[in-house]
């Protein structure tokens, strides 16, 4: 700490201030620019199917790459935002999954509406997340990564050995389409047609709505005191509680609502690919997941969520385009994946769009004190020894 | 059950005990110098156990091959299930964790989780997705008779080998310069520095030791089980991380009993009926609540201040532990008057909870006493262990070595 | 007056060694006490016990007679403690706003899901604070106006930096301010300008309990002064009083030296 002292001070010229000012308006200007671009080509990329240009196999990849910028946005709570590295993710997605595929599918003979569908899953997601957050949340940063990873391996291995519940490694089919109403009347078939959701174009929209608004909180929320106690835990947790933060009370909140956006995305994910099975919440899942927040920026909403989509969208579309096989396939995308995740940290942790904070001190701010920034984001534990006598 | 069965289950958990054991060791090491999980180490024993495989089979071995020409063999395929490892775990260290040294604990472990993946993707690449495996040889399938009960001769020379390995290297970090080296760098980097040790090559040091164990650990596990799987790193890895956190991460001793108990855990846990686990159980309990009646009081009121300490004092302390609930919950919701107290109860209720726990445990265990848990749920053992004992206890058995400056 | 800090025989050590020995002293209202004391004496051991990061082994600590003793820091600074620390804890990656609005957390309650939809309670609230933020930062004038507030906080002073601790702390209204070591590391013409906004925080009716080295703030600003020495009170009274009593030289300079001045 003593050796980040001493910088920049008297640098505040007025000149300096006016340029820094035109500056942060110009980049407070293209953010809605950007925003608004950004979901004017994911809203326009389904048009390229209506009129053939693109394949419809190229929309189910849309879908798919937008469930997991809500995954991202989910994790991106509690890794970005207050700094507590999640490796289980993906068995939050799994709870949703689940959760839906049981509510309605043959399995147990249960629809149950669509909305209560994604309600329940959402809700039995963020109970797992309340519980498992009960007895770790007091664990420092690299236990506590342990422990999520033993979690999700805990919930993969139980839905593999709970066959009666999960069909086991065979997985759940036939999970109905989504509709909007319990019971189909016959008399409205022609209109209820219009009420279920079946068809990629359908699923892409709907998603997309989810991911928008969600980001949208999301950011409302980051800018509340809410986000800035979870910030100010991942700066410096002893700080924190000393300015009247309940550490774990916060954390709870933040792994609860990260919990419930991975049970709502595996909800979605459960209702579009019909089929579910244990392989989909692998280990390598939750990497895939914590590598998309790490490219995108820790702490950065339109970051998580390009990351989401460069990670999952763009090797799909190279794997369609060249035509390799899947499993040859997989073994590459992983490898660059761990490529990737080794550079980023070394090169640019903060990430391909970084969180506000870094963009603007990235032109104000020499280099040298960019780096200690990257070195003192995730810096929990740095000041613990200098508490002792 | 008989003597029989249990002397089986014992002599299998300890062999697995030790196979985690050679593994953790690294985990600790590079734990007590850097404070950093290294998560590939996993990855670095399935590279020792495949080039171990494959040397043994560009060998040609197989069951009718003359013991001499195994011994030979083995020796060479022991020379490069070593090297290999050393070298990649070397590599790692300089080109994943050293542009890192400094960053608190988040970031490295990143780091280490991308080449953990780089590493099973190479591996993939590079053999082949498919297990490799081993023609059966003499050796591995020879077995011995010992204490009346039919041994592998494998599992004893397993024991032998890693049990000289970890005698050796508790000499090395105790007695030699290099070791007083590592000691001094896990203490204070900063200070070892200016007291003029090369940190950098310590800390090289540091891994290229704990690559060689997993090393031969990957060699025994390909021996022992004959073939081994591009991912098994992942699960041995993290049993050996939880051995080593069970032990006291940092500390070698610790390593090494925790990696015993758990292979004993797992292997007991799935080959005995519950009825006999339930005593293990009874015996958690048992010093559970000598914790609670004796051992924690005990310790507050040693924290009294002279002029406080009056016998009513200590007995409400008493009080609050050695009769929860009622006390305890009593002095919880009572207003607050005294710090120590109020601490204390807190303390008492947690306990209690613990306790109760276990003796309800127990008490379904009894119940179900003749059914066993089915060995698919194996390794959810170890992750359950892990996450009881972070939770818990995470200094674990042995408490950690390398503790944060006081 | 009203006592506002009592500590009662309070004690607490780290393995065999006393950090702090049956301490008891009080903290009236309005009051500027300091503790002196040499390094390792138990200064910042105490501060750490008060403000929950610590709980004492035995005694206890009441704060308007009411015991915070071993209560969760958080649950002591909503009732009224806040602190400073002596190696600057600030967010550094948040901006100089965000560092105070964050220290109004306690005596804010916008709930998450108010949060997400932005609600026109939430928007209130926010406002609210962010007037209150300007106020506390004007109190430090030039230092923290227009653009400053919204760089980091890692891009300031080392004495800036020292402000926005106090700043931050200051943000929640507290009963009692501790300060540990709020000039180390500043110049001569800025801890005096520390010294001066001290002042003016006790003339806005502030009570506060700072940890000082610099003898000249000290003895500037302090109604009573406490010196510790080996985790034990050894004097208290005035400045005047407590710098020239024989235990207090003796524990900075040995003994020989107080020898000689007596």
């Amino acid at each position: 700490m003593a050796t980040r002292m001493e910088t920049s001070s008297g640098r505040g010229t007025a000149t300096a201030h006016r340029g820094a000012a035109v500056r942060r308006i110009a980049s407070a200007m293209p953010a809605w620019v950007w925003w608004l671009a950004g979901i004017a080509i994911a809203a326009g990329f389904p048009l390229l199917n209506v009129i053939g240009v693109v394949e419809t196999a190229w929309l189910r990849v849309g879908v798919v790459s937008l469930i997991f910028a809500l995954l991202a946005l989910g994790l991106n709570i509690v890794m970005g935002e207050t700094g507590l590295l999640n490796l289980g993710y993906i068995a939050f997605f799994a709870f949703g999954a689940y959760t839906t595929a049981l509510l309605s599918s043959p399995k147990f003979e249960i629809h149950w509406p669509f909305l209560a569908v994604i309600v329940a899953s959402t809700l039995v997601a963020m109970v797992a997340g309340f519980l498992i957050s009960l007895p770790t949340l007091r664990l420092r940063g690299d236990y506590l990564a342990i422990v999520t990873l033993a979690f999700g391996e805990i919930v993969r291995l139980t839905i593999i050995n709970l066959v009666p519940l999960t069909n086991g490694p065979n997985g759940i089919t036939g999970i109905y389409p989504p509709r909007l109403f319990a019971d189909a009347k016959p008399a409205l078939e022609g209109i209820e047609a219009w009420f279920i959701i079946d068809k990629p174009l359908e699923y892409y929209y709907l998603v997309l709505v989810c991911v928008v608004v969600l980001a949208v909180l999301l950011t409302n929320l980051k800018n509340s005191r809410i986000g800035r106690a979870w910030n100010a835990l991942r700066e410096d947790e002893l700080a924190a509680i000393s300015s009247g933060i309940t550490a774990v009370r916060a954390k709870m909140l933040s792994v609860v609502l990260s919990a419930g956006i991975a049970g709502f995305a595996g909800s979605l994910f459960a209702y579009y690919s019909n089929v579910i099975s244990p392989e989909s919440f692998l280990f390598m899942q939750s990497v895939i997941v914590v590598c998309m927040v790490v490219l995108g920026g820790m702490g950065s909403i339109p970051g998580v969520m390009l990351g989401a989509i460069a990670l999952q969208a763009l090797p799909q579309l190279i794997r369609e385009a060249a035509g390799a096989a899947r499993s040859d396939f997989e073994v590459y995308r992983m490898l660059i994946y761990g490529v990737l995740i080794v550079v980023m940290v070394i090169v640019r942790p903060e990430g391909l769009l970084p969180d506000k904070i870094f963009r603007r001190e990235a032109h104000e701010v020499d280099p040298r004190e960019l780096e200690m920034t990257r070195q003192s984001l995730f810096d929990l534990e740095e000041g613990e020894k200098d508490l002792e006598v | 059950m008989s003597f029989d069965h249990i002397m089986s289950v014992t002599i299998g958990g300890l062999t697995v005990g030790m196979i985690y054991a050679l593994i953790a060791l690294g985990y600790t090491m590079v734990y007590g110098v850097l404070k950093f999980i290294n998560f590939a180490h996993g990855e670095v024993f399935t590279v020792g156990g495949y080039v171990a495989a494959f040397s043994l089979l560009a060998m040609g071995i197989d069951a009718s091959t003359p013991w001499l020409k195994v011994a030979g063999a083995i020796a060479l395929a022991l020379v490069a299930a070593v090297t290999v490892p050393m070298v990649l775990g070397f590599l790692i260290e300089r080109i994943a964790y050293r542009p890192l040294r400094g960053r608190s604990r988040i970031i490295p472990l990143l780091s280490a989780i991308g080449v953990s993946i780089v590493l099973q993707q190479l591996i993939i690449i590079i053999f082949g997705p498919k297990p490799v495996t081993i023609p059966t040889l003499a050796l591995s399938s020879a077995s011995v008779s010992f204490l009346g009960v039919n041994v592998r001769v494998l599992a004893l020379v397993i024991i032998a080998v890693s049990a000289a390995l970890m005698i050796g290297l508790t000499y090395l970090v105790k007695s030699t310069r290099i070791g007083k080296a590592m000691r001094a760098t896990s203490q204070d980097m900063e200070a070892a520095e200016m007291m003029g040790i090369d940190t950098n090559r310590t800390i090289a040091f540091t891994f290229l030791v704990g690559s060689a164990l997993a090393g031969i650990g990957g060699l025994l596990v390909v021996m022992y089980y004959g073939s081994l799987k591009y991912d098994a790193g992942f699960l041995y890895g993290l049993k050996a991380f939880t051995a080593a956190v069970l032990g006291g991460i940092g500390n070698i001793p610790g390593a090494v009993v925790g990696a015993i108990v758990l292979g004993m855990t797992e292997t007991y846990g799935v080959s005995v009926d519950l009825g006999f686990l339930a005593w293990f159980v009874v015996a958690g309990l048992v010093l559970g609540l000598y914790v609670q009646m004796v051992r924690v009081p005990n310790r507050r009121l040693a924290h009294i201040a002279a002029d406080r300490r009056t016998p009513e004092y200590e007995r409400s302390i008493m009080n609050v532990y050695r009769l929860t609930p009622y006390h305890g919950i009593k002095t919880l919701l009572a207003e607050r008057t005294d710090a120590l107290l109020s601490v204390s109860a807190v303390d008492a209720v947690r306990l209690m909870a613990g306790n109760i726990f276990l003796a309800v445990l127990a008490a379904v265990m009894f119940i179900n006493s003749s059914a066993r848990i089915d060995t698919r749920w194996q390794p959810v053992i170890a992750f359950v262990v892990l996450m009881v004992i972070l939770m818990f206890r995470p200094s674990g058995i042995l408490g950690e070595a390398v503790t944060e400056k006081v | 007056m009203e006592p506002v800090l009592e500590l009662q025989d309070v004690s607490m050590s780290f393995g065999g060694l006393k950090a702090v020995d049956s301490l008891s002293f009080t903290v009236r209202e309005n009051e500027i006490v300091s503790i002196i004391g040499p390094n390792g004496s138990g200064k910042t051991t105490t501060f750490n016990l008060i403000s929950g990061l610590y709980e004492p082994h035995s005694g206890d600590i009441l704060l308007k007679g009411e015991s915070v003793a071993g209560l969760r820091p958080d649950l002591v600074h909503n009732k009224g403690i806040s602190r400073t620390f002596q190696s600057l804890r600030l967010f550094t990656n948040m901006s100089v706003l965000e560092n105070v609005l964050v220290g109004m957390h306690s005596v804010t309650s916008a709930g998450p899901f108010a949060s997400m939809l932005r609600l026109p309670s939430v928007r209130r609230e926010e406002k609210a604070m962010y007037d209150k933020a300007q106020e506390i930062l004007g109190m430090f004038p030039g230092r923290f106006s227009g653009p400053r507030q919204h760089q980091p906080a890692f891009s300031l002073s080392y004495a800036n930096r020292r402000r926005l601790e106090i700043a931050r702390a200051l943000a929640s209204d507290p009963v009692l301010l501790l300060l540990d070591e709020p000039v180390a590391g500043m110049n001569p013409a800025e801890s005096h300008e520390v010294m001066e906004q001290i002042r003016m925080l006790r003339e806005k009716g502030y009570t506060i309990l700072m940890i000082e080295h610099d003898m000249h703030v000290v003895g500037g600003v302090s109604d009573r002064v406490i010196a510790m020495d080996h985790g034990v009170k050894i004097a208290e009274g005035t400045y005047d009083e407590v710098a020239n009593d024989p235990q207090v030289v003796e524990a900075y300079l040995g003994k020989r030296a107080a020898d000689a001045t007596a």
